[in-house]
């Protein structure tokens, strides 16, 4: 009886281990697809951060100063290449060039010609006036693609003479070098999908809007209410709409106006919400340089020069309008 | 069965030995016969014939099992090795010649066309071997669902990109830098996983292989000395010094152990060479083709990206520190350059640590123009078709290590065939051998038995 018991109890075992082994063999065999299936997500620009991280500590304080008053022209322009002597104009013309800093890489204010390989855009035919200025001749200039966080740097070494590449005047700037008169008024807005049916930021809260890490633009899309999302440069934020990652772009007017000419289906929506007075950075050493060149800037607004290259570069912005007003603190 | 009583001729001294208590009825009926000598040696005839049977077919199968083995690190673990190395490279190839073509302004070389073509080409065909391989559970097949789910995905936002560069428009730019970092970020991390798992896998066959027969030299040895015993105790109990039978079956089994210890031996020597010789030195070239490859992607992104392009350029730095070393004397190339095991791998890495050297002379030129606003120079230095441009030294690093790599395959694949022509014929040996074994030892007791009948 006992002998039996045991047996009975082995061969049960031995069944229910077999039943168990059989089971979790099936068990594997139908999770193992699962295990292999791979997301269809899209694919990313290269630091994209969803949800972005939004800058803390306060705003750039602009209260402080008025950011658009620079220093005025000392009387009429000088003759190209007769410049006075031992002023920073003087040395460039000695050395034959002026050394400029762009973007090479916004569409429609610096970037390279694909036809020419030749840097070309809204702000590079600015720093061209002020070549012909100084040289008569608007070739007479070497350009250096920097990216936006070497501006400051680039004009307080020396490495280049002029900085002329999107930038903001702002009071916090103006403590480490000296900017020109302004030469465009950008402002933030929002680029879209055409038929969205978006209109302003407002219509964007809790959507996925697009924007460079560490801007303003950034934290100022985070305040609307939207859901933001970081990249490393603005192009990567159309990629981003392409591809519907997110439903919109929200930046100053300059860059989108810039990708809205590079994909005909988008368009710039809604007024402006921030104030982004641009102006040409010059080192603090040489106020005279500031001063011929605020020269140069009031020559063009009133020469006409200046609505000529707003028309040729900016015209999905809307028709030219009258030229930003220089202001003087004198 | 003979009942216990029956007459026995047994030695009265045997039995006095023994002064047991009587053992129960049935172990005794049992052992009877036993202490009988013709039972007794017809016991021992069963028990050698046995252990020569178990011998025989354990060492059978063990050789049969070591050659599948062997077939199977020259066929299928050694093509699955070359081919998910052949699939990182033409991966990192695609992505090296697509950041270079893109520098064409739009127009770009054909031969870059179809030099990435033939990458794409290349990478579907060696993931079909590979994911013909790779068990459905294992880390390897993750990685293959990965590369396969993703691969269109890459070459569909490289022609996206493609596209928009023909237009001119900085927006292909983003694609392109999006299509690399797939590529960097999924599709190479996969790829080398793959890669990493095939090799282990080659490994694991290749010790398998190599290892030594124990059960089978123990059960030979076992056999050999119950033969011996066997002999002593017939010359003592008969009075006959030989017996042939017994002693050709002693000589077959000698012949099996020596056989199947010196085959197991050479096989395992020949595999360890294409180890240490072929696969280990072709693990190390690869790796430094890749590291190259990488460099070469990072500088083209770097001018690609426009300005933008520091952590590409510092990534370049990092790829040839890997390669190189700081100083161009140390790095993957060093190492392989230490590790070469013949002329011809020697003067192919030495070939490519003097181009890495030019290489990296050249980048600094080209880094000198492009941070000088001369962006157009720095592009014909780099996609240029003159001599000195980085894209020539480049691929002369390229071919001088794909020469080495070529040249070590071989060497593996050679050892290895002669890792299996050391196995060859030791299955039908040891079959005949074993035969020789039983039937001598059979006719030699039977011979003895007979007498006492």
């Amino acid at each position: 009886m006992r002998h039996r018991h045991i047996s009975g109890r082995l061969l049960a075992g031995v069944l229910v281990a077999v039943a168990t082994v059989g089971l979790a063999g099936c068990g594997t065999g139908e999770q193992a697809l699962p295990a292999n299936q791979v997301a269809a997500d899209p694919p990313r620009p290269v630091g994209m951060q969803d949800p972005a991280v939004v800058p803390t500590g306060p705003a750039a304080s602009s209260g402080s100063c008025n950011p658009r008053a620079s220093l005025r022209p000392s009387g009429a322009l000088p003759r190209p290449r007769q410049m006075p002597s031992g002023t920073a104009m003087a040395k460039i013309v000695q050395r034959g060039r002026l050394i400029v800093g762009v973007d090479q890489n916004n569409y429609q204010f610096g970037f390279r010609d694909p036809q020419t390989g030749q840097l070309t855009g809204f702000d590079v035919d600015i720093a061209r006036e002020i070549a012909r200025g100084l040289f008569g001749d608007p070739g007479r200039i070497q350009f250096m693609a920097i990216s936006s966080a070497d501006r400051i740097k680039m004009v307080k070494e020396g490495t280049v003479d002029l900085v002329v590449r999107t930038m903001t005047m702002n009071c916090e700037r103006w403590q480490e070098v000296n900017f020109s008169t302004e030469y465009f008024t950008a402002g933030q807005r929002v680029l879209v999908a055409r038929g969205s049916g978006v209109k302003t930021i407002d219509d964007l809260r809790g959507k996925k809007v697009c924007a460079a890490a560490g801007s303003t633009s950034i934290r100022n899309i985070a305040q609307k209410g939207t859901v933001p999302v970081s990249v490393v440069n603005w192009t990567d934020c159309l990629v981003l709409l392409q591809q519907n990652q997110v439903v919109a772009v929200s930046t100053d007017d300059s860059i989108l106006v810039g990708l809205a000419a590079q994909d005909p289906n988008t368009e710039v929506v809604g007024p402006k919400f921030s104030d982004e007075p641009y102006g040409v950075a010059i080192s603090r050493e040489s106020p005279e340089l500031v001063r011929f060149v605020n020269g140069v800037l009031a020559k063009i607004r009133s020469d006409g020069t200046w609505t000529r290259l707003y028309s040729r570069w900016l015209t999905s912005l809307g028709p030219a309008p009258a030229p930003p007003v220089a202001r003087y603190r004198d | 069965m003979g009942s216990h009583g029956s007459a026995v001729a047994v030695p009265p001294g045997r039995l006095a030995v023994a002064p047991q208590p009587r053992p129960p009825e049935r172990l005794r009926r049992l052992t009877t016969p036993l202490r009988r000598t013709p039972g007794r040696f017809t016991a021992i005839l069963a028990g050698i014939v046995v252990l020569g049977l178990l011998t025989g077919v354990v060492a059978f199968v063990g050789v049969r099992q070591r050659a599948d083995l062997v077939r199977g690190v020259t066929a299928r673990s050694g093509e699955v090795a070359v081919a998910a190395q052949s699939l990182y490279r033409a991966l990192s190839d695609a992505d090296a010649t697509a950041a270079s073509a893109f520098l064409s302004n739009g127009l770009e070389p054909p031969a870059m066309r179809d030099r990435y073509q033939r990458d794409l080409a290349d990478a579907a065909s060696a993931l079909t071997v590979v994911s013909a391989a790779v068990s459905s559970d294992g880390r390897g097949a993750a990685a293959v669902a990965r590369i396969t789910a993703r691969l269109p995905v890459y070459s569909g936002l490289v022609e996206t990109a493609r596209t928009y560069n023909r237009q001119g428009l900085p927006l292909g730019v983003a694609y392109l830098q999006e299509a690399s970092g797939l590529m960097r970020d999924e599709l190479l991390p996969a790829a080398q996983e793959l890669y990493a798992a095939a090799s282990t896998e080659l490994d694991e066959a290749r010790d398998r292989a190599a290892g030594f027969p124990w059960v089978a030299v123990l059960l030979a040895v076992l056999t050999l000395a119950a033969l011996v015993l066997t002999q002593i105790h017939l010359t003592r109990r008969t009075n006959r010094l030989l017996n042939v039978g017994l002693l050709v079956g002693t000589g077959a089994t000698l012949l099996l152990v020596t056989w199947l210890t010196g085959s197991a031996l050479v096989a395992a020597g020949n595999l360890g060479d294409s180890r240490d010789e072929g696969s280990a030195q072709v693990n190390l070239l690869a790796e430094a083709r890749i590291a190259g490859l990488q460099a070469r992607a990072d500088e083209a992104l770097t001018l690609v990206a426009r300005g933008n392009g520091a952590a590409f350029e510092e990534n370049y730095g990092v790829m040839m520190e890997r390669l190189a070393g700081a100083d161009g004397e140390g790095g993957l190339l060093a190492r392989a350059r230490a590790a070469a095991p013949d002329d011809t791998t020697r003067q192919a890495v030495e070939a490519a640590i003097a181009r890495s050297k030019e290489w990296s002379a050249a980048h600094r030129n080209v880094r000198a123009l492009d941070d000088s606003g001369e962006y157009a120079k720095a592009v014909a230095a780099t996609v240029g078709t003159g001599e000195q441009t980085t894209a020539a030294i480049f691929n002369q690093l390229d071919e001088a290590l794909a020469l080495a790599i070529t040249h070590n395959g071989d060497r593996f694949e050679r050892e290895a065939v002669s890792a299996g022509r050391a196995l060859t014929g030791v299955d039908i040996g040891i079959v005949g051998l074993g035969l020789v074994l039983l039937v001598g030892v059979a006719v030699g007791m039977q011979r003895r038995i007979a007498e006492y009948r």
